[in-house]
């Protein structure tokens, strides 16, 4: 009897904890029958969609370890990619150097607006999500002025055919054909017919060994620590405001990264848009892979990546399937996008009023058998 | 004497990065070499198109050239090599092999190839020259209304 009542306890809490990567098992299983897709096409997609994603959304766990949440302030990462993607365009650099250019020159911009960010989250504690989705508005609003009114006109910018008719500005695409795949197909095996980018995967792999690594070193351990109870971390001579910048600054700095990597496999840079796109959907899904805004690992991110993506994939044929029209599928599938925010959201603070409550409790009946 | 240590440290780093960045300007920098066989006139002498001449840049795939063809070929990095096969009017075969260098900053160069095959020994001047793209064919179409979108959906570029 205590057995199968610690068993269902066990089942409930599993299922309480992993309610929003269920709860996407149960729409892909249902969308991908009526899709109608081969399971070739879907685990090709689904590997494009890694390759595409992953290292933006390893570039968030770093924050959470400092337990500044899910850093919204990516896009400030995002917006550094960007720059250094224009101006090697500009210059005329292409395939891999022309990458690794890009990602050298966002490297002081990232690290300067992720400064500025940590600093500000430094003031913000205990809103650092909202602020730092805050920042990220605010700080596109910069951006703009710079790209819209500075490029061409203060930077100079020499290519014709990335200059507004006007003379000064930069266009709303970027055609960035001369690093077009330059990292996925640098090491393309195909297996089955499905093309593998294992070069892309090497770099992802490298930054989850880094982030291992990195949980491992002092610094990791201060922000565990940070992350756990910032004051008992101050008490123990740990610099907290320092170590929550460096987490930031680390994380807008993979972001820059990851936006660059993000970008050579899609091959058209959205001036204006890609860069606010980029945070929502990276913090979406790593939630659907299970994370929560105080705990997430590596797993979460891949798991994250094929079931958010999956629904992406399958949506908009299954909803046509469905009742005829392809639109609904779109609808659904932004809608479920915020909607898995919101849930992942609420559910974190449901449980974490809960424990608080239980320990409460506890705290309460063991002063009572005390007096 | 930490803290210079470390400060000597982080400019070596920076001056890495300077270093690395320089390095791959110059072996990304893309170029185009567009290859030309039209008549042109060189120190006061008319040079006819070759009939049919084969010609290839690096190892980039050989292309073949009839009068008054012009193709390209995308290079990266400054020094290239170019190799032009033609037969004369006695049917016999000729190859001229010679190396060139891009101007840093130009984006398109072109080869004379008549010019190539006439001078083979002289400067590359004499058969490379600037290319200037005109306007049209550089710049997109004008209704190019900037857009931004500060609540972006999910729906585009997904």
């Amino acid at each position: 009897m205590t057995a199968n009542t610690s068993k269902s306890k066990k089942l409930v809490r599993f299922l309480a904890n992993n309610t929003v990567p269920i709860l996407f098992l149960f729409i892909c299983a249902f969308g991908i029958p009526l899709s109608g897709y081969s399971a070739s096409y879907l685990i090709s997609e689904i590997i494009v969609r890694l390759v595409r994603n992953s290292f933006l959304i390893v570039s968030l766990l770093i924050p959470i370890l400092a337990g500044m949440g899910l850093n919204f302030g990516m896009t400030l990462g995002a917006m550094a990619g960007q720059i250094g993607l224009i101006f090697i365009t500009d210059w005329g650099i292409v395939g891999l150097p022309g990458m690794i250019l890009a990602m050298i020159i966002s490297t002081p911009i990232s690290m300067a607006l992720g400064w500025l960010c940590g600093k500000i989250l430094n003031m913000a504690k205990g809103r650092e999500m909202v602020t730092s989705y805050i920042i990220g508005f605010f700080m596109n609003g910069i951006y703009q002025l710079v790209v819209l009114y500075g490029m061409g006109a203060v930077i100079p910018i020499r290519s014709k055919s990335l200059v507004l008719p006007r003379g000064y500005g930069i266009r709303n695409t970027v055609n960035l054909i001369g690093v077009r795949k330059a990292l996925d197909d640098l090491l393309l095996i195909r297996i089955f017919g499905i093309p593998i980018p294992v070069g892309t995967f090497a770099v992802i792999a490298l930054l989850c060994l880094f982030v291992l690594w990195f949980k491992k070193t002092k610094l990791g351990q201060d922000m565990r620590a940070v992350g756990q109870d910032m004051e008992v971390a101050r008490a123990a001579g740990i610099r907290v405001e320092h170590t929550r910048i460096i987490s930031i600054v680390i994380s807008t700095v993979f972001a820059g990264y990851g936006m660059i990597i993000y970008m050579q496999n899609i091959g058209t840079l959205n001036t204006y848009n890609s860069h606010m796109q980029i945070g929502m959907f990276s913090v979406a899904a790593l939630l659907v892979g299970g994370a929560t805004v105080a705990k997430a690992n590596i797993r979460n991110v891949f798991l994250g990546v094929v079931l958010f993506h999956l629904m992406f994939i399958v949506s908009p044929m299954a909803g046509k399937n469905l009742i005829g029209q392809a639109q609904l599928g779109e609808y659904f599938r932004v809608f479920v996008s915020y909607g898995v925010i919101t849930m992942s959201l609420v559910l974190y603070e449901v449980r974490k009023k809960r424990e608080q409550a239980v320990a409460g409790e506890t705290l309460a009946a063991a002063q009572e058998v005390g007096a | 004497m930490r803290a210079r240590r470390t400060l000597l440290i982080r400019l070596g780093a920076i001056a890495l990065l300077i270093i690395l960045s320089v390095v791959l300007f110059f072996v990304g920098k893309s170029h185009t070499v567009l290859v030309d066989n039209k008549a042109t006139t060189r120190e006061g002498t008319d040079l006819a198109a070759l009939k049919l001449v084969e010609v290839e840049v690096n190892k980039l795939g050989s292309l073949e050239l009839t009068p008054r063809d012009r193709d390209k070929f995308d290079v990266t990095g400054q020094k290239h090599k170019v190799t032009v096969t033609y037969t004369d009017e006695r049917w016999e075969e000729h190859t001229i092999v010679r190396t060139f260098t891009v101007p840093l900053m130009q984006d398109m160069v072109m080869i004379e190839v008549p010019a190539l095959v006439a001078f083979p020994e002289s400067e590359q001047s004499v058969w490379l020259g600037k290319y200037e793209a005109p306007t049209y064919a550089v710049t997109m179409a004008e209704s190019n209304e900037v857009v931004t979108d500060d609540l972006a959906v999910f729906m585009s570029d997904m």
